[in-house]
Parts: structure tokens; C-alpha cells; sequence
């Protein structure tokens, strides 16, 4: 399952940001309906991944980004869950995808470890 | 205190910089560089296997091999007397760039003008993870659903060429060969598309075809602009 390597890529990056003593507190990722990425199997493999870092105690926030649709039939556009063929304007097979492809770090939340309730 | 740190970045930005190297690397050598995509069993390896017969007779072919296990699909390349180094992964479903870099350690790529590498047999995994290569195939066969392209889009959407193999089965399954290119065209509109089979061999010299003179021109361009 490809999630733990992505984790591992995310894990990788966010520990660059940390100074010595921090502690990350929350990240927060951009997920999109066409990335191929389960966000389910994606928080599974940060609980074990994070374990030993500094991440060891922060809550992971996935959100995944509707998918913007345009019709070429009706120029309707629409924001949709998931992965849709038809307009759900007018119904026809003709929706051009304007996004989906996300897969991104938004931000992180640390403090100096100081003071925290768990 | 707390303090947000606002970072918007990809996080696969790791791999996507080594792909760059990877495809900076093959640019500046001159060779055009095509990877394969499917799930097991399409004839991935079986299309690489005629294509490369063919090809090798004008250019000069290699292939990294990515799998989980064993050298097999290795074997089978050498066998056609083709340079080929593989890749095994021991578990991970996937070829990344560094692996590819890691591979390229053991070729000369001046003396190649057309690389192959051959993922590991997954629609799902390799979607996320560029390579450095010009040109990303797909291949789906009749033996699967019609639907795979709406099932699998990621992997559809980053491909540019569909190859639809094994269609010498067509009349012994209820496949319909228009509804499964309209479901690709619906994920990808700009996915080209070839039909073969390696049984038979049909389609076989259209696709190499379209290959050769796709590789040439981008080899071209690079010729021409060191001069």
C-alpha cells in the first residue's frame, strides 16, 4: 500500500520545519478525489509512522478537495465529492475536471513541547 | 506557545525533484524515455517483449524492469538481447525516481536512444510517483472490465497513451471494445489509443511506429537546440 511511502514523504518533509525541542502538534493535507490516495489508509500508516519523532503526539487533518467540474455541454460547474461522468446540471457525459489531483502539505502546527495536556 | 507554519507544498516534492534530475539526465543524453503502467496480467511484458523486436532494429533499446520479486521479466528481456536492468523492490508497489537513478548507475546512456521502464503491474500505486520519463503508456486488456478507466483515474489521467491488448479474445468474450475507449476518453479526452494483440501481432507496427517517430522527434529537438 502505497500510503506508507507517501506518509514516510510527509513525515520527511514536515520534521524539516521542526527546530530541536519542538513538537508537532497538528498537520493539516490537501487530498484529492483523483490523487489515488486513501485517506483512510493514510491516517493508519501516520499512526504508526509518527511514532518516535517529534510528530509522536500530532493529529493528522485530511481534507479532501471536492472536485470542480465544468460541463461542456450546458458550461455548468460544480463541486462534487467524488468522481462523477455525468453533469449534474443537465446530465450529459461531458464534465472537464478542473482539479483532483492534490496531494499536499497545507500547514503544521508546533510548540516547544512546554505545557501541552496529553 | 503554539505557532502555525503555513508550508503548501507537495509532499511527494522529494520524488518530483528527482524526477526532474532523472528527466534533465535523459535530455542532455538525448534519450526518450517511456514507462509502462497496468494491472498484472494485461501482456505488459509480452507488448515490451514485440515492441522491442521491432524497434531495436533502428534504435538502440534498454529497459529498467521494476517487481516485487524475482528477475524473471529481466530474463525475458535479455533473451531478446536487449540491455536490461531490474529493479526488485522486496514488497514496495511501486517504482519511485530514486530507484530509477539508483538503476541508471548501471547503464551508459549514450548508448541509448529509447528506455523503457516497466512499473510494477498496479493501477493504483504508480499513479502518484513521476519517474522522470517523456511518455507514460497504460495498458488494459479485454480480459478486464470496461470500467477500469473510471475505477482507476488517476492512473488514466496521468497517462497519454492507452494501449487496449489481447483483442484477438474479442470474440470469445462479451467485452465491448467502443464503451471501454469511450470510459478512457471520458477520464483522459486527450489519451491516444492503440488496439494489438501480441498473439496475432495486430497493431504491433502502428504502435512501434508511432514510437519511433514520436522518440525521433523529441530527440531531434534536442539535437537541434545544442547547436
Amino acid at each position: 500500500m502505497h500510503e506508507s511511502s507517501i506518509v514516510d514523504s510527509l513525515l520527511s518533509s514536515v520534521l524539516e520545519y521542526v527546530k530541536p525541542g519542538e513538537r508537532v502538534r497538528r498537520i493539516d493535507v490537501r487530498v484529492g478525489v483523483l490523487s489515488g490516495v486513501s485517506p483512510g489508509a493514510m491516517q493508519f500508516c501516520f499512526e504508526i509512522l509518527r511514532e518516535g519523532t517529534a510528530a509522536a503526539e500530532a493529529e493528522l487533518h485530511i481534507s479532501m478537495e471536492p472536485l470542480h467540474v465544468r460541463c461542456e455541454t450546458c458550461g455548468g460547474t460544480s463541486d462534487l465529492p467524488e468522481i462523477e461522468l455525468e453533469c449534474p446540471v443537465c446530465g450529459k457525459p461531458s464534465l472537464e475536471y478542473m482539479n483532483g489531483d492534490e496531494l499536499e502539505i497545507v500547514s503544521l502546527e508546533v510548540d516547544d513541547g512546554i505545557g501541552h495536556h496529553h | 506557545m503554539g505557532s502555525v507554519i503555513t508550508i503548501e507544498q507537495k509532499i511527494l516534492k522529494k520524488n518530483n525533484e528527482l524526477a526532474e534530475e532523472n528527466r534533465q539526465r535523459f535530455d542532455s543524453h538525448g534519450v526518450f524515455v517511456i514507462s509502462l503502467v497496468s494491472s498484472p496480467g494485461s501482456g505488459k511484458t509480452s507488448l515490451l517483449e514485440q515492441s522491442l523486436t521491432i524497434l531495436k532494429k533502428n534504435l538502440r533499446v534498454a529497459v529498467i524492469e521494476g517487481d516485487v520479486q524475482t528477475d524473471r521479466d529481466a530474463q525475458r528481456i535479455a533473451a531478446a538481447d536487449v540491455p536490461v536492468v531490474q529493479i526488485v523492490t522486496n514488497g514496495t508497489c511501486h517504482l519511485e525516481a530514486r530507484m530509477v537513478q539508483d538503476a541508471l548507475r548501471e547503464m551508459d546512456l549514450d548508448e541509448i536512444d529509447l528506455l523503457f521502464i516497466e512499473n510494477i503491474g498496479n493501477l493504483i500505486c504508480p499513479a502518484s510517483y513521476e519517474l522522470g520519463e517523456h511518455l507514460r503508456v497504460v495498458i488494459m486488456s479485454t480480459t478486464e472490465g470496461e470500467d477500469k478507466p473510471l475505477k482507476y483515474p488517476a492512473m488514466f489521467r496521468r497517462s497519454q497513451v492507452l494501449v487496449l491488448n489481447k483483442v484477438d479474445l474479442l470474440p470469445f468474450l462479451s467485452y465491448n471494445l467502443e464503451e471501454a475507449k469511450d470510459f478512457a476518453l471520458r477520464v483522459n479526452p486527450a489519451l491516444k489509443i492503440f488496439e494489438t494483440s501480441c498473439t496475432t501481432g495486430h497493431g504491433i507496427r502502428e504502435w512501434t511506429e508511432w514510437l519511433r517517430s514520436t522518440a525521433r522527434g523529441r530527440t531531434w529537438n534536442v539535437v537541434s537546440s545544442l547547436q
